[in-house]
Formats: C-alpha cells, sequence, structure tokens
C-alpha cells in the first residue's frame, strides 16, 4: 500500500524531471522548442528555456515526497498526498490550457499578466507520467482519509474514470455546445441560444391538424420510441427462444439476430431499398401477383423504422439474454409453489426480474435510434429527425456550428429524460438473483401465450434477417446487383487481390489497406471499451460515492450525440495543446472507445446488479482486495456482458462511420469510409462484396471472444443438455 | 480454482499482445503531404499516385464531402493539420477563403486556363482556382420512360409536367451544395420570385429532397424516381455502371460548379503543398480525371477533355454570379426562405 | 496440515455510523475479549450488522475507534483486517467448486496452491465434508454450504471469526445442530468471534456474552444470566426470555430485599437484582411467564385473581393466556396433566425466581 503511493510519487518526479515534458511529434514549436530527451523534460525545460510556469510544480511533488516519508498513520500523510496530487494536478491543467502556441490563450490573460515570450506545445509523455502520478496521490489521499471504504484501488479507479470521462468526454462536448449560444462575433449571446433552441421547425406540431411536417423533435422521440420498443420486444422475444426454450436451432438463431450489427449500416438501407423500393423485388412481386401498385413507402418514417430495428434488436437482444440467464429459477419455482399459474409467474416474477433488462434494452433502443445517422440518411426521404438536422446543418450547405449545437442540447435533453423515466420505472428495488446461495432450481416452461408470442414474433423476423443477407451475400457474386444478375468473382478480386511479386507477397486489392486499419483499430479499441465500460458498472453498482447519479448520466453523453458532433468536437479539442492528438489513430481508438462505452456499461450493470453484494464482500473479508475480487469473483460471473461488450465494440469499431469520418487520418483509411464511397459511386458490387468479407470476418472475430472469454460456469440444474451450454452471442 | 481464472485471462492477454503486435507494423509516414480530397475515391487515387510518381512527395489523401472538409477545416483552424484541399465544388473553397483558412498562392498554369477557372481565382482573392467544371443537369431512367412513353425532360420548365408528378428527386439545399447551386441558378434565371413560383410548383413533383447532392443520380438509375437534379457528372457515373440512365442539361440555360484546389494556411510543408497545387492545373495531373472515369471538364485547356464528359459547347450557360451567391447573407437568406416556403409545405 | 488460532480481542470507542442524515450506529462503545464468542442481539434495524460489518471493515465508521488486537483499525479497510465472516447468504462464489472456495482466501493471500489445497482440505476435514471439494455450491444442501462457509472462513486463521445470521436459512432441528457445532468449533480453537442474530434463544445458546442493541444504541451487555436475571430496562427483560411487564410500586429496600407493591399485593424481591440506582416510586415488574403459577384457591394473600382466556397444550408445557386486574398475562406451565381449563378463575402467585424490577 504505501510502496504504491510510493512508486506514485517517484513516477511523478520521473514525468517531470526525466521525461520529454512536450510531444515532439505532434506540434511544431516555432520558438525555442525544448531539446530532446532529458533537456526536454519540464524541470530542465522550465529552469533553462524560461518556461517559468512550469517550475511551480516542484511544490506538490515536494509534497509527495513529504507524505511518503511520513509514517504510514501519521495523520497529515493522506492530507499531503490528497492536497499535493490536487493542487499539481490542477496547475498542470490550468498551465496548459492558459498557455497555448503562441503564449496566452485569451487576450485577457495577457492583458493581466503581460505578454510571454513563447508558448508551448502539447503534453507528451512526461505531462501525462506526472499528471497520473497526481491523479493517484490524490485518490490515494482521499482513501487514506477513509473515503471509498479506504480503498486506494476504487478510489483510484473512479478518479480515473472520472478524468478520463472529463477529457474525452466532457471536453470536446463541451467545446461544441459552447458554440450553442455563440452571438456571432465569437461571445456569448443568451438570446441568440434561446432563438436557436425555440426554433419553429423543431418545436411545431403541425402535422396533428394539417398536412404539413411536424416539427423535428416530434420525428425523432417518436422513431425512437417505436424503435426502443420493437427492439426491446424483439430482443426479449429472442432471449426467451434461445434460453427458455427446447427450441433446435439456436445457434442459428443467433446467428441470426447478430448479423444486423456486424453489417455496415449502408448496407441493409441498400439491402431495404432493393427489397421494398419502389422496383424492390418484393414491391414488383406484390405488384405482379397482387396488383398493388408500387410506392415509395420505404421512404421515410417506415424505412427507417424497419432498418433501425433490424440494426438495433442484436443490441436489445444480447442486454436481454444475460439478464433472462440470470434469472434464479428457484425463484419462478416459488411462484409456482404459492400457486402461481405458469402465465401469473411470468407475469408476476419473471416479468419484473426482467425490468432491468427491460429498460436498459429500451433506452439503449431508444438512444441508439436518436443518434442513429446512416439510415435516416439514406431511407428517411422526407422525414427529418435531429441527428441528421445536426450533420447537415454541420456540414451541409447552412453550416452554421451554433444552429447544430442547440440541437444537440436538446437531444442530449431527450436522452436525459429517457434515461430519468428508466430511472423512474426501475425505482430502488433490488434484482439480485446470482445470490451467493446456490440456486438449484428448474427453470419452469414459459406458459403458452408468451411462448407461441416468442416464437411468432422471433422466427418471421429471423426468416426476414435471412433472406435479407442472402441478398446481401448474393449481390457480392452479381456483375450488377438487381440488373445484371450473372455471377462473377470480379468484385472480390478486384477488393482482396493477392499477388506474388518479386519480394514476396503483395497485397494487390484495393480493400487490403482499410481493412487492416480497421482490424486494428477495432482489436485495440475492443478491450478497452470493455474495460472502461465494466470498470464504470462496477463503479456504479458496487460504490456508492457522492454524485453517483449524475456521473451515471455523464457516461451516457457521448452515446447520445451524434457520431459527426461528436468526431467535430473531437478535432475542436485535440487537434491543439495541451492535449494534441489529430492525426494519430490514438484519437480514433479515444473516439471509438468513449462513444461506445455506454453500451458496455449498460451490460455490465445490468449484469452485476444481479451478482449478490455478499460475494464480493465475502472475498473482501477473505483478504482479496477489490482488484482481486473483480479478477477472481466478479468477472467470471460476468463472463456475458464481457463478451456482449467485446463483441459490441469490436463490431461498432468496424461499422461505425459518422463519429471517425473527420478523424480519419488519409494514413488510416478505415473500411466502412472505403464502403460508403463505393456506394456513392454506384459501385455496389465491391461495397457488398467488401461488405460480405467484413461480416464474415467479424463473424470469426465474434466466435474467437466467445472461445477466449469462455463461458460462466455456475452449475444449474437445466432441463436440457443444450440450455447447459450457456452461449451468449 | 487459480487455474480456471488465469487461464483466461492468459489467453486474453496474448490476445491483446497480438493485436498490439499486429497494429504496430505498419509503418505511419508522418512526412506525407495531407490532401482533403472533394472528388470520387478512385480520381483521389489515381492523383495521388501520379503525384507521387512525378515528384517523390508521399501523399496522404482522405476522401470528404465538401461540407465534412469544411467543417474539418474550420475545426483544424488554429493548428492545421491538412496541407491541400483539392476537388469538390468551389461554393465551399470560396467560403474557406473568405474565412482565412486557405491561401494565395499562383500559377505557372494561369495562361492556359479557361476563364472560369480564373473567375474563382479571382474571386477568391487568389486563395482558390478551379481545377474543373461540372454543369447542372438532369438525369432520367430511360427504361422507364419509355415504359411510360413520357418524353425526357429538355427544360426546367419540363420538370412541371403533370406525368412527372411525384416522380422528381432533388437534394434539400440545406444540406447539399448541389441543390443551392440549383436553386441560386433558378433565383438567376428566373428572378427570386419567379424562382420560388417554380420552385413551389415543383414542390408538387418532388417526391424527396435528398440529403446528398448525388443521391438522385443512383435513386434514377434504380428506378425509384423518373427524374434527379445533378451535377452531370454524377449521372454520367450511373451511365458508364451500366445503367439505362442519360444526362441532360437545361434549355433555360443551367449553372455549374467549379472543382477547385486551394492550398491551407499554416501548412507546414509549403512547399510540397505548391508542387501539388502545380500539379492538379497541370494538363498532366488533370488528365487522371479520365484515366479513373471521372468526366468533369477540366480546367486546363490543354488537358484531354474526355469523350463521355458534357460538352460544354452545346450547354447553356448562365453567367453564374458566385461572388454575389457565395457569400453567407445570401446564402442563408435564400435557404431560410426555402426552408419557409417550400421545406415547412408538407412532403 | 491443522488450523491454528490468532484469536484477539475487539474494541470499540465511540463509534458512531451515519448514512447521510440517518445514524444507523450511535455513540457504541464495548470491548470483546480474545477467544469469546460474543453475539450482537437486537431486533432488525438496531444497527448489530452495521456494527458487525464496521469490525469487518465493509462499512467505515463515521467517528469512534474501533481496536482489534489492540491496534488502531478504523480506517482500514477488509481486505487488510485480519477478521473473516460467514455470510447469511453463505456468499459461496457459484462458479468454483467447495475446494476452490474453501482455498480461495488462502490463495489470493499469496499461499503456494499445493499448500492451499492442502489447508482447504484441512478445513473441509473439520466441517465434515472432505468428500465434497469437487461439488460446485448449488450440489450441496443449505447445511453443508453453510459449513462451506465456516470452513472457508476458519482456514485463514482470523484474529476475530464474524456470523451473521448463519442459521436462519436453516430448518430449526439443522440450526440446533449447526449452532452446537459452531460453539464447539469454537472453543476448540478458541477463536474470537461475532456473533449477530435477532434470535434470542440463539444468543443465549451459545454465547459468553451479549451486547443487546435497540435503536441504535447499546441496551445492556453481560452474561446470558446476566441478562436473563438482572435486565437493566423493560426492552431487555421483554427482548431476552420474555415477560409480563406490569405496573408496580418500588417500596423500599433494605437488608437485601427490595419491597414491591404490586396492586393489594407485595412481592420481596433480591435487592441484588434491583439496579442500585432506582429509586423509590413507580416501577416496572418483569415476570417471566414460568414464574406464574396457579393456583385453585381463591382470595389468600399475596395471590392475584386471574381468568384463564385460553390454555394450549404444548406436549412439555402449557401455555396460558390469563385476565387480571393487572392487565393481561402470558404464564407457562409445566404441569400439563392438569391442567386449568379456560375459562376458570383461579389466583396466579408469582415465584420467587423470575421476578425482576425494571424502570418504567
Amino acid at each position: 500500500m504505501r510502496h504504491s503511493s510510493a512508486l506514485w510519487v517517484v513516477l511523478g518526479w520521473v514525468g517531470f524531471a526525466l521525461l520529454p515534458w512536450f510531444s515532439s511529434a505532434a506540434t511544431q514549436l516555432s520558438v525555442n522548442p525544448p531539446g530532446a530527451g532529458l533537456a526536454g523534460s519540464a524541470l530542465i525545460d522550465g529552469l533553462a528555456n524560461g518556461r517559468w510556469w512550469l517550475v511551480p510544480l516542484l511544490v506538490p511533488l515536494t509534497a509527495g515526497v513529504g507524505a511518503v516519508a511520513l509514517p504510514r498513520h501519521h495523520p497529515l500523510h493522506p492530507w499531503l498526498l490528497l492536497v499535493g496530487g490536487a493542487v499539481g494536478l490542477l496547475w498542470t491543467v490550468v498551465q496548459g490550457f492558459a498557455i497555448g502556441l503562441n503564449g496566452w490563450s485569451w487576450s485577457g490573460l495577457a492583458a493581466l499578466f503581460g505578454p510571454l515570450p513563447q508558448g508551448q506545445g502539447a503534453f507528451g509523455l512526461g505531462a501525462a507520467l506526472t499528471m497520473t502520478a497526481f491523479l493517484f496521490q490524490t485518490t490515494s489521499g482521499f482513501a487514506g482519509l477513509g473515503c471509498m471504504k479506504g480503498d486506494r484501488f476504487t478510489a483510484g479507479a473512479i478518479g480515473l474514470v472520472l478524468l478520463s470521462i472529463a477529457l474525452f468526454v466532457f471536453l470536446p462536448v463541451g467545446f461544441v455546445l459552447s458554440s450553442a449560444g455563440d452571438g456571432g462575433a465569437g461571445g456569448f449571446s443568451p438570446l441568440a441560444l434561446w432563438t436557436r433552441l425555440t426554433a419553429p421547425d423543431i418545436w411545431r406540431l403541425n402535422c396533428l391538424y394539417e398536412s404539413r411536417s411536424c416539427g423535428v423533435v416530434w420525428n425523432s422521440v417518436f422513431l425512437a420510441t417505436m424503435t426502443g420498443l420493437l427492439t426491446t420486444l424483439l430482443g426479449l422475444a429472442f432471449a426467451l427462444v434461445a434460453v427458455r426454450t427446447g427450441f433446435r436451432a439456436k445457434g442459428l438463431l443467433r446467428m441470426l439476430t447478430v448479423l444486423p450489427i456486424i453489417t455496415p449500416p449502408f448496407v441493409i438501407s441498400l439491402a431495404v431499398i432493393l427489397l421494398f423500393g419502389r422496383t424492390g423485388t418484393v414491391t414488383l412481386a406484390l405488384a405482379d401477383w397482387f396488383g398493388i401498385p408500387p410506392s415509395r413507402w420505404i421512404y421515410g418514417l417506415p424505412g427507417v423504422l424497419l432498418t433501425q430495428t433490424l440494426a438495433f434488436t442484436p443490441i436489445a437482444f444480447l442486454v436481454m439474454i444475460g439478464v433472462v440467464q440470470g434469472i434464479g429459477p428457484s425463484l419462478e419455482e416459488a411462484a409456482q409453489t404459492l400457486r402461481a399459474s405458469l402465465w401469473v409467474t411470468f407475469r408476476t416474477v419473471t416479468w419484473p426480474m426482467m425490468r432491468p433488462g427491460v429498460a436498459n434494452a429500451f433506452l439503449i433502443g431508444f438512444i441508439e435510434s436518436l443518434a442513429d445517422f446512416g439510415n435516416p440518411l439514406i431511407l428517411g426521404g422526407n422525414y427529418d429527425v435531429l441527428s441528421t438536422k445536426i450533420y447537415f446543418a454541420v456540414v451541409g450547405a447552412q453550416n452554421d456550428p451554433g444552429r447544430a449545437a442547440a440541437l444537440g442540447i436538446i437531444l442530449l435533453g431527450l436522452c436525459l429524460g429517457a434515461f430519468w423515466l428508466q430511472r423512474r420505472w426501475l425505482g430502488t428495488k433490488s434484482y439480485a438473483t446470482v445470490s451467493g446461495k446456490g440456486d438449484n432450481g428448474v427453470p419452469p416452461a414459459l406458459p403458452t401465450g408468451v411462448r407461441v408470442a416468442a416464437f411468432a414474433t422471433a422466427i418471421p423476423w429471423a426468416v426476414f434477417t435471412f433472406i435479407l443477407y442472402g441478398m446481401v451475400l448474393f449481390g457480392g457474386f452479381t456483375e450488377n446487383w438487381g440488373r445484371n444478375n450473372s455471377l462473377t468473382l470480379r468484385h472480390y478480386r478486384n477488393a482482396f487481390d493477392l499477388t506474388w511479386g518479386e519480394h514476396g507477397l503483395i497485397w494487390a486489392g484495393r480493400a487490403w489497406d482499410s481493412l487492416f486499419t480497421t482490424i486494428q483499430v477495432a482489436g485495440l479499441s475492443a478491450p478497452l471499451t470493455a474495460a472502461v465500460g465494466l470498470m464504470t458498472a462496477y463503479l456504479l453498482v458496487r460504490q456508492r460515492f457522492a454524485g453517483q447519479g449524475a456521473f451515471e448520466f455523464f457516461t451516457m453523453l457521448s452515446f447520445a450525440i451524434p457520431g459527426t458532433v461528436i468526431g467535430v468536437s473531437y478535432i475542436l479539442a485535440f487537434n491543439q495543446p495541451p492535449v494534441e492528438l489529430t492525426g494519430t489513430m490514438a484519437i480514433l481508438i479515444l473516439c471509438i472507445v468513449f462513444r461506445n462505452m455506454p453500451v458496455s456499461i449498460r451490460a455490465g450493470v445490468a449484469a452485476m446488479s444481479q451478482i449478490d453484494r455478499s460475494l464480493d464482500e465475502s472475498s473482501l473479508t477473505l483478504g482479496a482486495g477489490n482488484l482481486q475480487t473483480i479478477r477472481r469473483v466478479i468477472l467470471p460471473l460476468l463472463r456475458p456482458a464481457i463478451v456482449a461488450s467485446l463483441v459490441y465494440s469490436f463490431v461498432r469499431a468496424i461499422t461505425s462511420i459518422s463519429a471517425v469520418i473527420f478523424l480519419v487520418s488519409p494514413q488510416h483509411e478505415l473500411a466502412t469510409a472505403y464502403i460508403v464511397g463505393r456506394v456513392e459511386q454506384g459501385d455496389f458490387g465491391l461495397a457488398i462484396a467488401y461488405s460480405s468479407a467484413l461480416i464474415v470476418l467479424m463473424g470469426a472475430v465474434i466466435a474467437l471472444i466467445q472461445l477466449v472469454v469462455g463461458e460462466r460456469r455456475i452449475g444449474r440444474r437445466t432441463t436440457d443438455r443444450l440450455a447447459l451450454q450457456e452461449k451468449p452471442v | 480454482m487459480a487455474g480456471v481464472v488465469t487461464g483466461w485471462t492468459g489467453r486474453v492477454g496474448a490476445g491483446l499482445v497480438a493485436l498490439v503486435a499486429l497494429a504496430a507494423s505498419p509503418a505511419s509516414a508522418q512526412d506525407r503531404l495531407t490532401v482533403l480530397c472533394g472528388v470520387q475515391e478512385e480520381w483521389c487515387k489515381a492523383i495521388a499516385v501520379a503525384f507521387e510518381k512525378k515528384s517523390g512527395i508521399p501523399v496522404a489523401m482522405s476522401r470528404k464531402s465538401a461540407g465534412e472538409a469544411l467543417a474539418q477545416l474550420r475545426a483544424e483552424a488554429a493548428n492545421p493539420k491538412t496541407d491541400v484541399w483539392w476537388g469538390g465544388p468551389g461554393d465551399p473553397h470560396l467560403q474557406a477563403a473568405e474565412e482565412g483558412l486557405t491561401q494565395p498562392a499562383d500559377s505557372q498554369h494561369v495562361a492556359d486556363l479557361q476563364p472560369w477557372a480564373l473567375s474563382q481565382h479571382r474571386q477568391s482573392k487568389g486563395r482558390s482556382v478551379g481545377v474543373y467544371a461540372g454543369a447542372l443537369g438532369f438525369v432520367y431512367n430511360v427504361e422507364m420512360l419509355a415504359k411510360r412513353k413520357i418524353t425526357p425532360p429538355k427544360c426546367w420548365a419540363d420538370l412541371l409536367r403533370p406525368e412527372f408528378k411525384d416522380e422528381v428527386q432533388v437534394a434539400n439545399p440545406n444540406a447539399s451544395g448541389t441543390a443551392y447551386t440549383a436553386l441560386a441558378t433558378l433565383v438567376q434565371i428566373f428572378g427570386e420570385e419567379g424562382a420560388f413560383d417554380y420552385l413551389k410548383k415543383l414542390n408538387d413533383n418532388v417526391n424527396q429532397y435528398t440529403k446528398s447532392g448525388s443521391a438522385p443520380a443512383s435513386a434514377v438509375s434504380r428506378g425509384e424516381t423518373l427524374v434527379g437534379i445533378i451535377f452531370t457528372h454524377d449521372g454520367i457515373n450511373q451511365k458508364v455502371n451500366g445503367f439505362p440512365v442519360d444526362v441532360t442539361t437545361p434549355c433555360e440555360g443551367t449553372g455549374y460548379e467549379i472543382g477547385s484546389v486551394s492550398i491551407i494556411k499554416g501548412t507546414r510543408k509549403l512547399d510540397a503543398a505548391k508542387a501539388f497545387y502545380e500539379f492538379a492545373l497541370s494538363p498532366e495531373g488533370q488528365a487522371t480525371g479520365a484515366q479513373a472515369k471521372q468526366f468533369q471538364v477540366p480546367s486546363n485547356k490543354k488537358a484531354p477533355t474526355p469523350p463521355e464528359a458534357p460538352n460544354f459547347e452545346d450547354i447553356r450557360f448562365i453567367d453564374y454570379n458566385f461572388q454575389k451567391y457565395g457569400t453567407a447573407e445570401e446564402r442563408k437568406r435564400l435557404l431560410s426562405r426555402w426552408d419557409s416556403e417550400i421545406k415547412s409545405v408538407g412532403k | 496440515m491443522s488450523i491454528a488460532t490468532n484469536a484477539a480481542g475487539v474494541e470499540f470507542r465511540n463509534v458512531t455510523r451515519r448514512y447521510g442524515q440517518a445514524v444507523a450506529v450511535n455513540d457504541v462503545s464495548f470491548s470483546i475479549r480474545a477467544g469469546d464468542l460474543v453475539t450482537l442481539l437486537g431486533p432488525s434495524g438496531c444497527g448489530k450488522t452495521t456494527t458487525l460489518r464496521m469490525i469487518a471493515g465493509l462499512e467505515m465508521a463515521s467517528s469512534g475507534t474501533i481496536l482489534i488486537g489492540g491496534k488502531d483499525m478504523t480506517r482500514l479497510p477488509a481486505t487488510d483486517r485480519n477478521v473473516t465472516m460467514v455470510f447469511q447468504s453463505y456468499a459461496l462464489f457459484p462458479h468454483m467448486t467447495v475446494a476452490e472456495n474453501v482455498a480461495y482466501g488462502l490463495v489470493v493471500g499469496g499461499m503456494r496452491k499445493a499448500e492451499a489445497a492442502e489447508k482447504a482440505a484441512a478445513g473441509l476435514d473439520l466441517v465434515g465434508l472432505s468428500r465434497y471439494g469437487q461439488r460446485l455450491p448449488s450440489e450441496l444442501s443449505g447445511g453443508q454450504q453453510q459449513r462451506v462457509a465456516v470452513a472457508r472462513a476458519l482456514v485463514l486463521e482470523p484474529e476475530v471469526l464474524l456470523f451473521d445470521e448463519p442459521l436462519s436459512n436453516l430448518d430449526a432441528k439443522l440450526r440446533r445442530k449447526m449452532r452446537d457445532d459452531i460453539r464447539d468449533l469454537q472453543q476448540k480453537l478458541g477463536l474470537t468471534s461475532v456473533y449477530v442474530t435477532h434470535d434470542q434463544e440463539e444468543a443465549l445458546a451459545v454465547s459468553d456474552r451479549i451486547i443487546v442493541m435497540n435503536r441504535s444504541v447499546i441496551a445492556q451487555i453481560g452474561t446470558p444470566t446476566d441478562l436473563y436475571r438482572r435486565p437493566r430496562d423493560r426492552f431487555v427483560a421483554d427482548f431476552i426470555g420474555g415477560a409480563n411487564l406490569i405496573e408496580a410500586e418500588l417500596i423500599g429496600r433494605a437488608d437485601g430485599v427490595a419491597t414491591v407493591r404490586v396492586g393489594h399485593a407485595v412481592l420481596p424481591v433480591p435487592d441484588a437484582d434491583v439496579a442500585a440506582d432506582l429509586p423509590l416510586g413507580g416501577v416496572l415488574l418483569a415476570v417471566r411467564p414460568n414464574a406464574i403459577r396457579l393456583r385453585a384457591e381463591v382470595g389468600t394473600g399475596n395471590g392475584v385473581p386471574v381468568t384463564v382466556r385460553k390454555a394450549t397444550y404444548l406436549g412439555s408445557h402449557m401455555e396460558y393466556g390469563l385476565t387480571s386486574a393487572l392487565g393481561d398475562l402470558f404464564a407457562i406451565d409445566t404441569n400439563v396433566v392438569n391442567p386449568v381449563p379456560a375459562g376458570t378463575t383461579v389466583t396466579a402467585r408469582f415465584a420467587d425466581d423470575g421476578v425482576m424490577v425494571v424502570p418504567r
């Protein structure tokens, strides 16, 4: 314990005195650049190069040394760590933001303190290490004072998660939202904010009484509610069929539900158009057989709803399956012994136990729908939603970032509302069912009504998905999809050609570059997302600290804002000192991690609230630290949630486009960006061939994750062998 | 027991190490010239390869729509990471120039350039210059028109014919530069009141205001709609890809875009950026368009014009006033008028 | 390999635990001798579980000092205290076998695997489950799971072993057996144990000393006999062993005898059992149910006339509900051969033993 504090104090000094303080690669310092290596450390640079504002950091660093030198139980020990760390962190941040590339960042400061001879670059390795050290000193100090039950690990984890969220969610979002009140001359104007927030095209309700379109907010809310309901319902149906029935082809069922999530977004929309568009296969067939005249019904609400439901049902399923699996059978047995019929048992016990899952699935569907922009873009027709409005306010002909920010605020408000409603509905009931007591019940059969409903919902949907994907895969092998259906391998050769040259293998296909970049980005961001998300979920479910509700809400923030806005906000925030990341792969990974983290958090929260707290406590009293408890007790029991978040974040990293389109540096082209280019060009063949390859790749990775993470073994008695092999997708 | 736990963490660890190793493998070049590319991807790639071959300067090319590129340049303004913005409509290039995001440059090819290319240079105060031009026009589905025995549209007025009811697509000018060009063109042809009268009538025939400017072209090619208002090269593209479409330009006259190139203010590779700028204006550089099956009209008179490209001699061009209709105020005014008078009337 | 003991004493000094405005434990002080089994007894919500969790380090005291083995542990988290706990829900890790569960604390503490397995086997042997090591917890009965939980806590040789209502999920017969087993084990190993229960019989049976808590404070500390014979207030008198509380008046204390007037009757009570600081005047007489003797004769001396409202036959004894001028009374009589039938009026007399005086 002492060692860790001492270690961080030492690392703080290393970062300050030995490592280069500024990032060398990102910024070119026009004036007086700090030397390389030791000479570029804050200590040398601050003393020798006139960057005097770095020198005061010696004070908190010395305070840390003082704290470590004190005997362990000395009352000053935690205080020194706390105050030293906090002051150090604060000073580093303040000077970083106040002094930019060319001296003071704000003219007001220059007027106040006089001009600076030189500016400074972005934080580098040294600054990062010292700040981390300060952070952990602060949290150790808090823990030493008895906060967080005196646990340094928890305190440190909360500090780390808070700081990362502040840096990678608040800061960029703040940059964008602050422009909502941009009065034009660079100043903040409440009137401008008010005008933007209350614009009639956002709120009008004309569609109720005349044939004009309603405000974009109502469109969004209606669409999101419908999508949330439909995805939750379908997810539930699939989960029930998969876990609670003797359905044979469960594997197939699960695969089918997962397909949409591993599909680049534009592909589903295209397939839907090719099926249901005015000249679509189904439309023409209906016209031929039943004389139903072809129409463009698919453009607008129906089409968007259909594609969003296709796209987000798998997420709902992933959330629901963990919850359905986690319900202790003995509770249902208990209800049955209390003379409850199958139906009454389902209604009074099973259903309420599934409520956290249902609420989480709905929340995710709702928010995903609000933020989705690919599907409304292609199929929205004249049905405007907030996400597309925001996108076009940023990149469209209007070029009005202020309006985009105002719409962003409204979108956030909607998410906040959904979140609040969810909390209200769940209330404070306990849903723990994986308790420390072995549950040896056998899950009862589903009541006939529910069973039939589950099958009747899940199977047609699965068939539909199957047809859709059959068409997509088939399309990759045709000359010109929809027009000339003769078979060819041309598109695949085009994309994934391999030849032998003088120096060995040549990756000649056009898709290889973007494919490799995509795999790297996804492969690195998936475990990070799962780790950050589950860590946060652990803090939310298992620890109690002030401001927890607000903290939980803010973790959802990045999810609620459309990717495009996030992308722009990342450039705004991370293109210049003190934090400069643009053009690196790191910014892509960070953006993807913090954007997809909420799903990971939701899955973790839902799963963790089903694990009885006494399991952690008993591990603690048996001498395991929090870290060991997480590793040995919680993680093994959380495997379904881990699989869910790994799969989700990997897949999202591959299929997402809107958030990263601004962050993609030319060196790192991503697969989706490439595919969208092909679609725009009308070159569907290659786009579909590439998409099919991605789908196969993601399927393989999902299988791999399943294999590596494994299943949780809690030895429940089961009625059939199949259910024993818990295989959450 | 520990076997269970360390077993899988070990496997996860091994997987992570493998991934990091994979991530580290390809060398990423920091010294490349960074170019935002506003045309189709094939052309982006073709010109990058050609330039690299000629100059030996490696290029990192990133395809961005005009709006995305402009948004990115704005966001980066304090510390630019981009060196050149090549391609895409002249309008946003003018805006970037107006906002001081780009810097003036002169070319040795000035003498060979078409007058419209130089007009872009003049209006942007030297900060941007035209590399190609594309005319605004109609794309229509030949097969479906024949099936319904409808004659193809030839003039703006034809689009108001009753047989095109619910059969016309055009982008939303609030979202797309293409559609804004169409709006400004109509205002210049018919006068503002006349243009809005026309648009109100056209509104009955429009089935959808798409978000992307080229979307009507692919909708027409798939038969989702009969006619679309687009830049002609987008329509030709579909035709070359084997769809039964054809392209025409309206008889009353039409507007056009001047695809431009600009050097970003504050670039750290000014020499390389200038080299690319020159290459983009050279006959050799402009020929890459045709090689990549792109059918815009090149701005260098010495560059070969692809045979598929619309013959500019046959097109009745209006004297498009980029100066007036490119300014932020005029744009905002026209767009909000369009929003309140056209868009909000249903659809 | 055997299980050794590191028993240490526990001391609370003015410990308070607040949750926001609510006070769960209010200014509590006590000390527990090494090797003792002490029970925290009280009704639900009295603060006994919070107190236990503060010993474990699962809750942090808002103020005050907690000493274990003479060392200040107030701010130390659970992980760093040598205190283990048997949970009400057993809290066995469902994904580990019984042997893995028992070895868990040893392994995370850094013991070599083979050694830990050996010690875990010794622990399982101690609770008579040596053959069940490879099962999963869900494959054991409740009582067996309970014993696994005990073994898991024991093998760490804790300074203090805590039990949080360990028997509440077991059937009556098993409870009695487990209760005796726990007590035997505790005495055999000389463990310091703190035991939380709301069952006074369980508390009386296993404890060296009992800490009775009520409404966040300690009501009384003492040996089982102390609490039963000399309750300090009406709560303790009633909660432990049950009592009929009758309004009375303390009219004199002399020569080792305290004199109490109940209605018309006057009773002598051993003065030693009455709190020394209790002034003359209104008091409560706490009468154990088995100290009420029913006699057929009516109207003699110190007897109180009562009417039998209800008579219940329970095999080993009779339970009577009585109505009298002193209020409703509850009595137990071992005479099951000639029970008093309901409806009859008889005289109730108070036995010498089992009558206590507590403040009103």
